[in-house]
């Protein structure tokens, strides 16, 4: 299974309306991820990436050319499949966590599961199994608004895979991090993915994120610049 | 889903307090504004019921056609057939026969001469007997604010102020000058056993009461009577009852053109009443409506800026997996439950405040001598706390929220799934 293609983008462009012209965001853009990779965007601000990232998460639509995400061609679905998609398909982990305030660290991580209309008592279990993924069951409990920064991205991760995905979108996970929680929660991202079998894709211009990828696709303009196969530097899980 | 949401609204101040105090204060002021309308209307309605109109007034056509001139002339003959009658047609109904009549109150000093005069609208029905329900309905005992209730003939109560105005006490004798029902002049000897005060500006001015025996004497109405009014069951006003007793009667006398034929009038037909009852069953909808467009304005309003404030928030639940339509649903449901929850708090707030005055009532009689009204108004308003007030505020506090965060919600719909994932990123 680990080499099954579960994205496969063909000659992808997207543009924007600007003013009486448009922009391009992307450009003739040709990729395939694997099922298990974990890979990384990394490019300047405005090379596209984040563009990439939302038509792979099927948040945007291509203009021209094709993105098939787990058999589906995102072009062609419809609001409500987007979102049966992400619900049940992918997940987000964003730079500034993106937790839902007011409620507590297991109800951040029930809520996807909630949308998938998952009995209570099923819940609870996989919700208290994420987080003991992530190191946090003891603080279920807690509002998210008393965690540490390290701490709310790990209840962002929690949730982003409590539904067992197949494809985790992350969003510069790390930007907002010190080294020291930057690189725990990079681990720990790498031994889910090693664990579950779970595609990362990231988001990044953190050279401490870079180190941890298996895969680096250059972005520059919306071209694709380079696309390396690395071995990842230094991590021990 | 809805527990929750319920801990959300619950927990988020910015996305509760203000909806529910919008809500609360509109449907608060709707059940207070319904409940003192009920009250003053049924106030009124009770007030001239007994002093005036009966639940249904019956008199002859000429009577009616001249009724503010209390013309005895044309009063009602035979009345004790037509009392007859009317009981056996209508048994559960109390018909009492009722003299008005207007005329002069001289008061004579030690030598004979006039030492005060002044005009005065008599009053008088079955007093004495003791058989009749007159003085309970009236509430003559409360109402005495000095002596006792006539006992015999030619005793009769006054108003006190009326009284005050000629410098009268207990027990001093008062000469009545009038005109009989067949125009001729009335002359009698009354003596003062009681003063009267009951709380409406018309009664308390210059009226005195006496037994409707004594008022046939006097003014030559042998088996007459001005009107015979008639009571529903435990004086209980019943519009439709009182229209359908009128209606039959009245039309066992359509085919005579007699001007001393009797008629039958309904409560709610006669003179100012027929307009206020009118307008006051319409005030509660035009309230509710006024209160409805207004809350959903601001309710409008505070759901855009809730919405506004909550696009992140939308962004992230779709990024989760949870479509536009169900946020949209689940924001509309999260108004249901403001709108009950602040529907609930403003119901018992209204009602609360609704009950403290049918039972302390509002003193406005300073108000009331100021006003000149035909109708008969009290001096004491109470509101009514009645059933529709604890349900009446949910159509304006449920509906206004629901409708005003539906059309912010709009928004959600209105921009692309991207942009709202962007605020993510603000």
């Amino acid at each position: 299974m680990k080499n099954e293609t579960i994205i496969t983008i063909k000659n992808l462009v997207k543009r924007y309306p600007e003013g009486d012209t448009e922009f391009t965001a992307l450009q003739d853009i040709n990729l395939e991820f694997c099922r298990g990779e974990f890979a990384g965007v990394v490019g300047p601000s405005g090379s596209g990436k984040t563009t990439l990232l939302n038509i792979i998460g099927s948040l945007d639509s291509p203009t021209a050319g094709s993105v098939h995400v787990l058999g589906h061609e995102i072009g062609s679905l419809s609001h409500r499949e987007s979102a049966a998609l992400r619900n049940k398909d992918i997940g987000f982990i964003f730079q500034v966590y993106n937790l839902l305030p007011v409620y507590t660290v297991f109800e951040n991580v029930e809520f996807a599961l909630m949308l998938q209309k998952i009995k209570a008592s099923e819940r609870k279990k996989a919700v208290m199994q994420a987080l003991e993924w992530v190191g946090l069951a003891d603080k279920h409990k807690k509002k998210v608004t008393k965690l540490s920064g390290g701490e709310g991205q790990r209840v962002a991760i929690a949730r982003a895979m409590v539904k067992r995905p197949a494809l985790v979108i992350a969003d510069e996970p790390t930007a907002n991090l010190d080294a020291a929680n930057a690189h725990a929660i990079l681990k720990m991202m790498k031994k889910l993915n090693t664990e579950l079998n779970t595609t990362f894709l990231f988001s990044t211009h953190d050279e401490k994120v870079m180190t941890y990828l298996d895969r680096i696709i250059h972005l520059e303009d919306g071209k694709l610049i380079k696309d390396d196969i690395q071995s990842p530097k230094e991590y021990s899980l | 889903m809805i527990a929750f949401l319920l801990k959300g609204i619950l927990r988020d101040r910015n996305r509760s307090l203000l909806p529910i105090i919008i809500v609360a204060i509109g449907v608060m002021l709707t059940v207070m504004l319904t409940g003192y309308i009920k009250g003053i209307l049924g106030d009124v309605v009770r007030q001239s019921a007994r002093f005036e109109t009966g639940h249904m007034k019956v008199v002859t056509q000429a009577y009616f056609d001249n009724m503010a001139q209390l013309p005895n002339d044309l009063a009602l003959d035979e009345v004790a057939a037509l009392s007859q009658n009317l009981s056996e047609h209508y048994p559960d109904v109390d018909w009492v026969q009722r003299i008005k009549f207007g005329g002069l109150i001289d008061v004579l000093d030690d030598q004979g001469n006039s030492r005060g005069q002044g005009p005065v609208a008599g009053l008088s029905f079955e007093l004495y007997s003791g058989a009749g329900s007159e003085p309970k309905r009236l509430e003559l005992s409360n109402s005495l604010v000095e002596g006792v209730l006539p006992q015999a003939s030619n005793e009769i109560l006054m108003s006190y102020k009326f009284a005050d105005k000629l410098d009268l006490a207990l027990g001093d004798e008062v000469s009545y000058l009038g005109s009989t029902m067949n125009e001729s002049m009335a002359f009698s000897i009354f003596k003062i056993v009681g003063f009267i005060r009951f709380g409406v500006p018309q009664m308390d001015e210059g009226t005195i009461i006496c037994d409707v025996e004594d008022a046939k004497v006097i003014l030559d109405m042998d088996d007459a009577s001005s009107e015979i009014l008639g009571f529903l069951p435990k004086d209980r006003y019943d519009k439709k009852r009182s229209y359908e007793i009128a209606d039959q009667f009245n039309v066992s006398y359509q085919e005579t053109d007699d001007e001393f034929k009797p008629i039958m009038l309904p409560l709610a037909e006669q003179g100012e009443l027929k307009s206020l009852i009118a307008s006051a069953e319409n005030m509660s909808f035009i309230m509710m409506a006024i209160f409805l467009f207004a809350m959903s304005i601001v309710l409008w309003n505070t759901g855009l800026l809730a919405g506004l404030r909550r696009y992140k928030e939308f962004g992230i639940r779709l990024a989760l997996g949870e479509s536009k339509g169900h946020i949209y649903r689940s924001f509309t449901l999260e108004a249901v439950m403001v709108g009950i929850i602040g529907t609930v708090i403003g119901t018992l707030i209204g009602v609360s405040f609704i009950w403290y005055l049918q039972v302390y009532g509002l003193d406005i009689s300073g108000m009331m001598e100021q006003v000149e009204s035909s109708l008969m108004l009290p001096t004491r308003l109470t509101a009514q706390v009645t059933p529709e007030l604890f349900f009446i505020g949910f159509i304006p506090g449920l509906f206004a929220m629901v409708l005003g965060n539906m059309l912010s919600g709009i928004g959600i719909y209105k921009r692309e799934t991207a942009s709202l994932f962007k605020e993510l990123e603000a």
